[in-house]
């Protein structure tokens, strides 16, 4: 097994990381975490494939830090988001700010 | 020197690869949130370690630096902002572990993962042996030149997300 397989299974094992998470979690905070992780492992797959394919490197690499600004922006709104959800419902679970029944 | 570098890519790759599985279990199995959140920060720098294995350690840098040092901050400052009254603050509520929401999301990271993973195992061509490092001034140039489009960009998204989240948190003084 080479290295470019390995990278990716690994960047595939933060994804799924990330699905599990994104689906288990019962509060947001803990649902941006695991969006965190799924985009970290978005950025090792960039990477790995920038550094060991005959692709241009530094488009890889430049790419990898566009998702990374891209993540520290939507951690951003996500904390905002989070605290105005947090002082109108009074709790950030999400079982408990759906305003739909069923 | 260059065969002792040969022999410690393996070893070197499988202890950041635990620390990257143990903390991303930790990040999504935990019940305490902080503790979730310093799985991730391990995760983070498992993941800077392989970037450093890959010699690319400007993006490793950047990695330390954006990731375990300003995206982490911003979700302890959530979990510390949304505590509720009569509990402690990032904990969420237990339960029993396998009951149907939990299996459906072993089922929702499982099935791309799977599939993804057969994807990858057969059709990815051989990797080529590592390329020569990047210097921090082909990828400066890259920025200005060929893709100043993206980098202006990204900062127009940064400048939105900033204020739009300033805009967010602003009490309105005028509610009746």
């Amino acid at each position: 097994m080479n290295y470019l397989v390995l990278y990716h299974l690994t960047a595939l094992l933060l994804l799924g990381f990330g699905l599990f998470g994104l689906t288990a979690r019962k509060t947001l905070i803990g649902m941006l975490i695991s969006v965190e992780l799924m985009l970290n492992g978005a950025g090792l797959a960039l990477v790995a494939s920038a550094r060991l394919t005959p692709a241009i490197d530094a488009v890889g690499q430049i790419g990898t830090l566009l998702v990374m600004g891209l993540a520290a922006a939507e951690a951003t709104l996500v904390l905002a988001i989070v605290l105005v959800v947090s002082k109108r419902y009074g709790s950030v679970e999400t079982i408990e700010i759906s305003n739909l029944k069923g | 020197m260059e065969q002792v570098t040969e022999y410690l890519k393996y070893p070197v790759f499988g202890i950041y690869l635990m620390l990257i599985i143990a903390g991303g279990l930790s990040a999504v199995l935990s019940n305490n949130l902080i503790r979730a959140l310093i799985g991730l920060i391990m995760t983070l720098f498992g993941v800077a370690g392989l970037y450093f294995l890959m010699s690319a350690p400007f993006i490793a840098l950047m990695q330390i630096l954006i990731y375990v040092g300003a995206v982490t901050v911003l979700i302890f400052f959530a979990i510390m902002l949304t505590r509720v009254p009569d509990g402690e603050a990032g904990m969420e509520k237990g339960g029993k572990k396998l009951n149907k929401q939990f299996l459906m999301a072993l089922l929702s990271g499982l099935v791309p993962a799977i599939i993804l993973g057969i994807a990858i195992y057969q059709k990815m061509p051989d990797g080529l042996p590592l390329k020569p490092e990047t210097s921090i001034e082909i990828l400066g140039g890259f920025l200005v030149g060929q893709y100043s489009l993206a980098f202006e960009l990204i900062s127009v998204v940064l400048f939105t997300a900033m204020a739009g989240a300033v805009l967010l948190g602003f009490e309105r003084k005028d509610k009746k």
